[in-house]
């Protein structure tokens, strides 16, 4: 019923519910324009990219925008609809329709042999909360880069790589199928690859470009073998419960998987209901400890194999998302535009390995292992890069190294089952950081591209709306003071954490929540250094303009609006919803029915257990005293301590700092161990194999060879007849020997 | 009664003589006649098996080779009488056109 | 001793000799008279195969026109290189002699292993054996073909005798 209706006969918030649990376009109608969301930016893409250079700057900044404005309009549509209880998806996997999710199956994209690969858009809540995540983030990015690119000759290459960039993110975002996302998965890597070397004559930012694109390809061969593994997995539990079930023809499960193939979440969610727990008996459903008795995986238990693919994601998770030990990458991606970093590196596709852990978060709940695996990678993650963070004077690489870190927090709580916080940490993240790197952006548009702090400071005045976005955005990343939408997505990680144990690794979560404590620490404690470096204090004195001009309004109205968003955040993260388990924040209440499945195994199993929860508010109160202390360090050291002329450096001091700064010579370590023995055995093969080998011996060699023979060959042709005639008596000879010999025999 | 070996040992002997003189001899005419010689051994060796076998179909053989090494001859010479007019020589060593 | 293989032995070693005449001699009139000689020898080893025919026909044809004509063409071309030396060793010629040693060597061996008896055959089949009626027979009835075949070629042989070796048609 229309709203000023309703408004007569209940209250204006039963009234707003109901206004916004209606979806304005029918369901139906909605999930067949899901394709739009794609090909908007994909078209984009292309007109920018054959075009651009012709249709002039303002015109591809308006292409640009329109098609990313457009995938947002209609992602908010989406959104919206999914809302509505009639929103509902038939999955051909499972007899009753899915509630609050769309989606449209396209058919089969590729078979091999009995192996089939769908083709299908499936949207349900986390994917609609990526969407305007993704389309929301690049609409204003997009906007931002019109005016910080004004300049830049490659414009319309920019603006084609970055909406084929979100064209591919929402792929990625939409998918159904684990092949399709794999297909938005290397989309992204190579948009990533494209725009980090945008600036291709500097063969510094080429080498970066390049760096990220080889690391993220170990990640990638990682996923491809866990994917391989995956489906030769569901092959063999399809197999194996088929003696389970009365009349397994009758399985929607078994038929769908004959039809789209192995690897569709929905049909995935569907294998995991076919597990049960160790030495238990269900109809239709194998224990998890059960052999798996033929195939290639024979011999092989159903958890350990589960294991090792879950294990093969995460290092294709940690290649993308850039944790342990594929991180290298993030820092030196810098090296691209900022706006580049802003979406790529910090608000999407960096997220995309959190993203595929809640996609199959029913099987991650599987195997305990994997999990204790994922968190502390986290773990260790978050505390490494934030200790790297500390010294690094460069702004956006502090930024890289806090994404790296924030993100380890992110794979922290994935690892403890708590994937509701980790997705709001996710989104408050994407905010808060794409506003620190835009400031940081506008920073150095303001002073003639200065990235190193200590060329910087006393910003503040000269600067002011950088400045008051850059401070909100910070507070919210550290929680310092003021709690914003970072403080109680943090705080989220860290009291799921804290509260949970993993069967059989009881000692994870303590050290997890301890190393989250340490990181939330050494966070406030880098973001209040960078503030107070940048934007307080007296200018130094080598910087390199005596005045710094703040930035025009086309990148001032991003700023605004994603700090807005830092603060507006708070709202998903505080305990609004009471439901029968308990007071829920907005956040979890709206991506339950995304994670049905893994709490239904999470309690069957009992993977995670919730132990001595304690009260919600104090845990507010230590890590808000905690991000106080780390933001008070930060405070007194550089603003008191270092520029007080008293002050001789410790040299514990020193080899602190020099250690951190040379980000623990990671990435000579691995120039050590990696890339010199691949350079030398690609050189052996290139000079051996190849050159020798194959173009000496088998190529020219032949070609010689012929040659000799042919001039040997010359020879016989003296025009002498006698000659001719000596070579047929040889021949007759030859025959006669021959025809005695087989007679003899 | 003089066995056929006999024959045809008389017959590779001749045959293998005219084959040496073939290769071996620089004058065209020289090379012909060798060339005939290994003609009468080959109809030697018809007519001995002939005899061995009682069969007359060798002396046709014979017949024939005797015709067709009179057309050859004939031929052969006028072919050797034009080369010496062009070349002015009947040395094979001499005359290497097909030398390449 | 009987007196054909006497007369064997003596024509063989008379052909043998002649034959290396013919190879070995300097001048080619000498290697011409050689060869009638041993045509005439071999005439005469045909008549102890009972093959008379074809020995006739061998003085006839080889001996009486055929060398006849190697003689024509022997004196036309009188020839000027009587200096030079027989054999010019070159490694083709080399090889050539190896090889025809070898085959000598080989079709010895080879005959040394033929049956050496004789078909029977009856005292008719002696009488007419080899004659030229018998011979006729053959030709104008099983092998008339060929014959006319021959006789053409020999038309084809004369023409082109003419055509080749005039000097100007």
């Amino acid at each position: 019923m229309a709203f000023s209706e309703c408004l007569s006969q209940a209250s204006l918030a039963d009234c707003l519910q109901r206004f916004f649990a209606t979806a304005p376009v029918d369901p139906a109608g909605m999930a067949q324009s899901l394709w739009l969301i794609i090909a908007l930016p994909l078209a984009g893409a292309v007109v920018n990219g054959v075009f651009g250079k012709a249709l002039g700057r303002s015109n591809t900044n308006l292409i640009a925008c329109a098609a990313v404005a457009g995938s947002f309009l209609l992602s908010v549509l989406a959104f919206w609809t999914l809302n509505d209880p009639q929103a509902v998806l038939s999955s051909a996997y499972r007899r009753d329709p899915i509630p609050y999710a769309i989606g449209e199956d396209f058919g089969t994209w590729f078979a091999a042999g009995t192996f089939r690969a769908g083709f299908g858009l499936d949207v349900d809540h986390l994917s609609a909360t990526m969407l305007l995540v993704v389309t929301g983030v690049s609409l204003l990015i997009h906007i931002y880069s019109t005016s910080y690119m004004g300049h830049d000759e490659g414009y319309w290459r920019y603006f084609a790589y970055l909406n084929l960039f979100v064209a591919m993110m929402l792929i990625l975002v939409m998918a159904d199928n684990l092949v399709l996302l794999f297909v938005g998965w290397e989309g992204v890597g190579l948009c990533s690859y494209l725009l980090i070397g945008f600036w291709y004559d500097d063969s510094a930012k080429a080498w970066a470009g390049r760096k990220a694109f080889v690391v993220n390809r170990i990640g990638d061969f990682g996923f491809l073998v866990g994917m391989m593994l995956l489906v030769l997995w569901v092959g063999a539990l399809e197999l194996q419960s088929r003696g389970t079930v009365a009349q397994p023809s009758a399985d929607p499960w078994r038929v769908a998987l004959l039809r789209s193939g192995p690897l569709n979440f929905r049909g995935l969610e569907e294998a995991s209901r076919r597990i049960a727990p160790e030495t238990s008996q269900i109809t239709g459903a194998i224990p998890l400890d059960a052999t798996i008795a033929q195939g290639p995986l024979a011999g092989f238990s159903f958890g350990s194999v589960l294991t090792a693919i879950l294990l093969l994601f995460l290092l294709g998770a940690a290649g993308k998302s850039a944790q342990l030990p594929l991180y290298v990458w993030l820092p030196d991606a810098m090296a691209g535009p900022t706006p580049v970093s802003a979406l790529i590196h910090a608000a999407t596709m960096v997220t995309a390995g959190v993203y595929l852990f809640s996609r199959v978060s029913y099987l991650l709940v599987l195997s305990p292992t994997a999990m204790a695996a994922v968190a502390l990678v986290g773990a260790l993650t978050a505390l490494w890069t934030a200790l790297i963070a500390f010294a690094q004077n460069d702004i956006k690489k502090v930024l890289a190294y806090s994404t790296i870190s924030q993100l380890g927090f992110m794979f922290m709580a994935v690892g403890l089952g708590i994937f509701w916080a980790a997705i709001l940490h996710l989104v408050t993240h994407a905010f808060f950081k794409a506003c620190l790197f835009l400031g940081a952006g506008s920073v150095m548009h303001g002073n003639a591209e200065e990235t190193d702090i200590k060329k910087l400071g006393g910003l503040r005045k000269e600067m002011p709306w950088t400045w008051a976005t850059f401070l909100i955005a910070s507070i919210a990343i550290s929680g310092f003071l003021i709690p914003l939408s970072g403080f109680f997505s943090k705080d989220a990680i860290l009291h799921g954490v804290h509260s949970s144990a993993l069967k059989g690794y009881a000692w994870v979560s303590p050290t997890v929540w301890e190393i989250g404590l340490v990181s939330a620490f050494c966070t406030a404690f880098y973001i209040g250094r960078l503030y107070l470096l940048t934007f307080e204090g007296k200018r130094a004195p080598d910087a390199r303009v005596p005045h710094a001009h703040e930035a025009d309004w086309v990148m001032r109205l991003p700023l605004v609006i994603l700090a807005a968003l830092s603060v507006l955040g708070i709202f998903y993260g505080i305990p609004l919803i009471h439901t029968s388990a308990g007071w829920e924040t907005v956040m979890e209440n709206f991506l339950s029915p995304v994670f049905v499945t893994a709490r239904q195994l999470t309690r069957l199993f009992g993977t995670v257990k919730v132990e001595h929860e304690g009260s919600l508010l104090a845990a507010w109160a230590e890590t808000w005293v905690i991000a106080l202390a780390g933001g008070g360090l930060a405070g007194f050291l550089y603003l008191k301590y270092f520029p007080s002329p008293h002050r001789a450096p410790l040299p514990a001091e020193r080899t602190v700092l020099h250690w951190a700064r040379h980000k623990f010579y990671v990435d000579e370590l691995y120039e050590l161990l990696i890339v010199k023995p691949v350079r030398l055995a690609s050189f052996v093969l290139y000079k051996v194999v190849d050159t020798l080998l194959i173009d000496t011996i088998a190529v020219r060699g032949t070609a010689w060879v012929t040659a000799r023979l042919g001039s040997l060959l010359r020879y016989l042709q003296t025009g002498d007849t006698q000659s001719y005639a000596a070579v047929m008596v040889l021949a007759l000879l030859g025959w006669a020997a021959y025809a005695l010999f087989q007679v003899l025999r | 009664m003089v066995p056929i070996q006999h024959y045809l040992w008389l017959a590779a002997v001749l045959f293998c003589t005219g084959m040496f003189g073939v290769l071996v001899r620089r004058n065209a005419l020289v090379v012909f006649m060798c060339i005939e010689l290994m003609l009468n051994a080959a109809n030697l060796t018809f007519l001995a098996f002939a005899r061995q076998r009682a069969d007359n179909l060798g002396h046709v053989s014979a017949f024939f080779v005797i015709a067709v090494a009179a057309a050859e001859a004939a031929i052969g010479l006028a072919i050797v009488i034009a080369v010496f007019r062009s070349r002015g020589t009947l040395n094979i060593d001499e005359i290497r056109t097909m030398k390449h | 001793m009987s007196a054909e293989v006497l007369l064997f032995w003596a024509f063989a070693f008379s052909t043998v000799l002649g034959a290396t005449f013919v190879v070995a001699a300097r001048s080619a009139m000498n290697c011409a008279m050689a060869l009638v000689a041993t045509f005439f020898f071999l005439a005469g080893i045909y008549v102890l195969l009972w093959a008379h025919t074809i020995a006739v026909l061998q003085v006839l044809v080889y001996a009486g026109a055929i060398m006849v004509l190697f003689l024509f063409v022997i004196m036309l071309l009188s020839l000027t290189e009587t200096g030079l030396p027989r054999v010019a060793l070159s490694f083709s010629r080399v090889v050539g002699a190896a090889a025809t040693l070898g085959l000598l060597a080989l079709l010895v061996l080879s005959i040394g292993r033929t049956r050496t008896e004789n078909v029977p055959w009856s005292a008719a089949h002696q009488a007419s054996f080899g004659t030229i009626r018998t011979l006729g027979q053959i030709l104008y009835t099983q092998y008339l073909l060929p014959f006319e075949a021959v006789s053409l070629l020999l038309l084809v042989a004369i023409v082109g005798a003419v055509v080749v070796a005039k000097p100007r048609i």
